[in-house]
């Protein structure tokens, strides 16, 4: 078993001379959640990027079930089933969540196309949206506008957004940052409630959340492929130790 | 910059119905003058709504719709005087010219926005205004195009005046009904985060260009009637100033809010009217008055009123 | 506009509104006349509009504001350069206002809306600066008249006659393009090669030429013998200025369009504009008593000598009071109005002779050849070298065959191929 569902083999994003990602090999297996570590400036983000179409890589080759999708826009990514948070929060701020969510799910549907259709959902549309919102956890908000939500809750509509298209593959990039604690164990409730046979990435800053989310962990350090192992082997692995803490610790 | 709300309550529909209701018997108590002004403010709200789909609702700001407008005019004009068309026909002539016109616009500015769109409608309308005003075999350059080519039927000013403000009726529905609809909703989605809008599927230059086609079409109903209001058409109808002014006319009325449109067109035809005939700086006092709306109702007229109504009810 | 007329105007359009009825305007000797003025008074002739409100304001303080025992109202609109803007303040001055004649306008495309606006209302519009050839020719509104005023190609064609009398046989022009233009270089053109001599070149530049060299050079090498150049505001300025510091003045004989040498243009200028010859049917340097006289209380009053602007509303007015005393200031007939001002001889204008309205509704005058010289005091005016009498608009053509020829543009001048 263990299909694969992402490959990448030596993707790089150079900007200019930087190179931010450089010659990264990786491969996910369906329904695995992985999560991608690292210090700032490891390349996280921009590897994202690279996935989702936001910044296409300038070298190597991104394949998802089989689909070359090197060089394919995001919208068309989006079509195949690939779908992310943002680490910026990235919503509709002036629109409610209902509507947030509507265009979260018709992303895909010709039925973004109706110009002159009524509003109105179809009964349908309204369960998937009520079921990603409870998986969430923002069952009975679709009224409130986003601007009037607390940040947490927004973090949450953002993993409600990704889901309600059942994607086949969510990438979610640092879905706790600027969280309380409290408002963190919401969301990796969430997270660990995700169905099984999505396929995860996560990126995370706070490696003590990630690695009780995730089954399998790879380290980036500047723009490189430093490790790849089990959460419960990351920790004593010196290499990350040093690029986490740094030498002193070493010593 | 909340959207148009959803809601279907008894009270909007009734206040909606009053204002036609006004609309339909103020020619018995207005002078000859007055409902041309009435005409105007018309076709003007109209134009200055289709603006509002993109400023509004889209979060692009267009300075190239004057232009789309006033193309529209020209096609009627030229069609009619020059080549003897009937002017029903040449109303939709000149219709589907500015959604052409707008469709070519939209191809080369979906790609940008911010200032850059600002800046290439701009540019888009410098080179329509050019062309009116060299091509002067077909446009009559400077001196522009005249005839009396208002149909017999829409003769009587009344009655062109009725004939306007259905039209007028007809497009406010039409253009509520799309920016509500679901591509409607993508329009907002755009305004709001063009980036998430990419990474759910969209494909916002198409979104883009289908939201500005539609406007200029709407624009370009507004300038084909605008031909049988006025009976003539020269390069000021495509000039700058006409983008500038109708684009005021929105913002004055509140961008976002579709009615506002109306109300930003009757302030800026009406202060133009009585201002200019009292004193010959009436350009700076329309632009003190614009700058004070600006300060101290920038969400516009419409836009000021709602946000009163809603600290009023949260009062109470 | 004062603030008695601003209460007026403001209480007659709220009576309006309240009673839903157009306000009941008798035919009561007390009833004033009321007139539209529309000038340009913001924009990029606003100088020429001022000087147009201030020659009518001239003539009727003259006759205090009043003709044949009935008051004068005048009300000022500005047009702001725009023909929407024009055909707007047209509709309120007719429809809210309700005058009994309309004046005015500085462009010819504002004229035209306007004129297009009147020939359904039948409200008579009296026209001394619109020069557009057309509204007195093939698109003949009745009821707009050039009272004072004059067609485009009309001037043109004695200068033209006087050049090829000083033995010019190849000439250039040189103008601005657009309607004014063409109509003003069609009239020279046509007129010139009809006599034999020759149109080498014409150069048509934008309006607003900022930078005139390009044009200097080609010209400075086409071995012409006089060049006739249709300028009108500061693109007249600049290239008299330019032209002189290109080291061809002396050299080229220029040959002027009225507006070139116009008082609006030249009394900023200096010597550059000495000797340039234009032709125009009023030359505020003429020595002739009436002209004197006019020239000297409008340089009293306004401190400048008067350009053609001042000149043409203060003579067009002049015209029409003269019709409306003939008709005892019954101004409410329009047909009856428009018809005594097509039969008034203008006698006592500052012109000195009398001057008629052919059958087009357009001024058939004595038209000088004028030369700019320097006065006394170290200012510049045109003074007359020679007059053609009695010219027609149509020339010497026979009208009817004229107007079946098609109207000049950039593309069709009027030259004769020899």
């Amino acid at each position: 078993m263990a299909e694969v569902a992402l490959t990448l083999s030596g993707v790089a994003v150079a900007f200019g001379a930087l190179r931010a990602v450089d010659g990264v090999d990786l491969s996910i297996p369906a329904g695995q959640r992985r999560a991608i570590i690292g210090p700032n400036g490891a390349g996280k983000t921009t590897l994202f990027n690279a996935i989702t179409g936001v910044v296409p890589p300038t070298e190597g080759r991104v394949v998802f079930e089989g689909h070359d999708i090197t060089n394919l826009p995001p919208h068309k990514r989006a079509a195949l089933g690939i779908a992310r948070t943002f680490q910026i929060t990235n919503l509709f701020p002036s629109l409610s969540v209902e509507e947030n969510m509507v265009l979260a799910l018709r992303g895909l549907s010709p039925q973004k196309f109706s110009l002159f259709g009524s509003p109105d959902l179809s009964t349908a549309d309204q369960d998937r949206i009520s079921r990603a919102l409870r998986l969430a956890g923002l069952a009975d908000r679709s009224a409130t506008v986003v601007t009037e939500m607390a940040y947490g809750d927004q973090r949450q509509l953002e993993i409600a957004l990704a889901l309600v298209a059942t994607p086949r593959m969510l990438l979610l990039d640092e879905p706790a940052a600027g969280l309380s604690p409290s408002e963190r164990s919401i969301v990796a409730d969430v997270i660990r409630g995700l169905p099984q046979e999505l396929t995860v990435i996560l990126i995370e800053h706070d490696m003590d959340l990630a690695l009780g989310l995730v089954d399998y962990v790879t380290c980036l350090h500047e723009g490189r492929l430093l490790v790849e192992a089990l959460p419960a082997d990351i920790r004593t692995d010196a290499r990350v130790q040093e690029v986490y803490l740094g030498k002193p610790h070493h010593a | 910059m909340s959207g148009v709300s959803r809601s279907k309550s008894p009270m909007g529909a009734l206040v909606v119905l009053a204002i036609l209701a006004v609309g339909v018997i103020a020619p018995f108590f207005l002078s000859r003058y007055q409902i041309g002004l009435a005409t105007q403010i018309l076709i003007f709200g109209m134009l200055a709504m289709s603006i509002d789909i993109l400023v509004g609702f889209t979060g692009r700001t267009s300075l190239g719709h004057g232009a789309i407008f006033g193309a529209s005019t020209y096609v009627v004009l030229y069609c009619v005087t020059q080549s003897g068309l009937s002017p029903y026909l040449a109303v939709l002539l000149g219709i589907a010219t500015a959604t052409v016109l707008a469709a070519i616009f939209a191809l080369l500015a979906v790609r940008t926005n911010g200032v850059y769109f600002l800046l290439l409608t701009l540019a888009l309308g410098m080179i329509v205004w050019g062309i009116c005003l060299r091509w002067t075999q077909v446009t009559g350059g400077e001196n522009g195009l005249r005839g009396d080519i208002r149909p017999k039927a829409l003769s009587d000013y009344k009655d062109f005046y009725w004939f306007i403000l259905a039209l007028a009726a007809l497009v406010t529905f039409g253009i509520r009904r799309f920016v509500q609809s679901p591509f409607g909703l993508t329009l907002r989605g755009i305004r709001d985060s063009d980036s998430r809008m990419r990474s759910l599927g969209y494909n916002v230059p198409l979104h883009l260009f289908i939201g500005f086609t539609m406007s200029g079409f709407f624009a370009g109903v507004a300038g084909a009637f605008y031909a049988f209001f006025n009976n003539f058409v020269s390069p000021s109808t495509v000039a700058l100033t006409q983008s500038v002014e109708s684009l005021l006319m929105a913002i004055i009325g509140g961008v976002g809010t579709l009615y506002g449109s109306f109300i930003g067109a009757s302030a800026l035809i009406a202060l133009q009217n009585l201002v200019s005939s009292h004193t010959e700086r009436w350009q700076s006092v329309l632009g003190i008055t614009f700058t004070l709306i600006m300060i101290f109702a920038p969400e516009g007229i419409v836009g000021k009123f709602r946000a009163l109504r809603e600290k009023y009810a949260n009062k109470h | 506009m004062d603030r008695r007329q601003f209460l007026q105007s403001t209480a007659a359009g709220l009576a309006a509104a309240g009673t839903g009825l157009q306000p009941m305007r008798a035919m009561a000797q007390g009833e004033p006349i009321r007139i539209g003025l529309m000038a340009p008074l913001t924009g990029v002739i606003a100088s020429g509009g001022k000087e147009m409100v201030e020659g009518t304001q001239f003539w009727f303080e003259k006759i205090n504001y009043q003709i044949a025992g009935r008051k004068v109202e005048l009300i000022i609109e500005d047009d702001a350069s725009n023909p929407d803007t024009a055909l707007q303040k047209a509709r309120r001055l007719v429809e809210q206002n309700n005058v009994h004649f309309l004046t005015g306008n500085l462009l010819a495309n504002t004229g035209l809306a306007v004129a297009n606006y009147v020939k359904g209302t039948g409200t008579p519009y009296f026209i001394p600066i619109i020069a557009a050839d057309e509204l007195t020719q093939r698109g003949r509104i009745p009821n707009v008249i050039r009272t004072a005023g004059y067609s485009g190609s009309a001037f043109p064609r004695p200068l033209a006659d006087w050049a090829l009398k000083q033995g010019y046989k190849r000439i250039a022009t040189i103008s601005q393009d657009y309607t004014f233009g063409h109509e003003q270089c069609g009239g020279f053109s046509q007129v010139f090669t009809e006599g034999g001599g020759t149109i080498v070149q014409q150069f048509w530049h934008p309006l607003n030429t900022a930078d005139f060299s390009p044009y200097l050079g080609q010209i400075a090498d086409l071995k012409i013998d006089a060049l006739f150049v249709m300028e009108t505001g500061a693109d007249a300025t600049r290239f008299t200025q330019q032209f002189n510091s290109f080291g061809l003045k002396g050299k080229i004989p220029l040959l002027g369009a009225m507006n070139m040498t116009d008082q609006s243009v030249i009394r900023t200028m200096g010597p550059e504009v000495e000797g340039i010859i234009s032709a125009a049917h009023f030359a505020e340097g003429a020595d002739i008593s009436a002209t004197k006289e006019f020239v000297e209380a409008y340089t009293k009053k306004y401190e400048k000598i008067p350009s053609l602007y001042g000149f043409s509303m203060y003579s067009g007015m002049m015209w029409v009071s003269r019709a409306i005393e003939k008709l005892g200031g019954k101004v409410e007939d329009k047909a009856a109005l428009i018809e005594a001002v097509l039969k008034t001889e203008l006698t006592d204008s500052p012109l000195g002779k009398p001057v008629k309205l052919d059958a087009y509704g357009n001024p058939i005058y004595d038209v000088y050849i004028r030369k700019v010289t320097k006065r006394a005091d170290g200012k510049f005016w045109n003074v007359p070298v020679e007059t053609y009498p009695a010219v027609s608009q149509f020339w010497k053509y026979d009208p009817e065959a004229f107007m079946k020829e098609p109207a000049f543009s950039r593309n069709y001048q009027g030259v004769k191929k020899s």
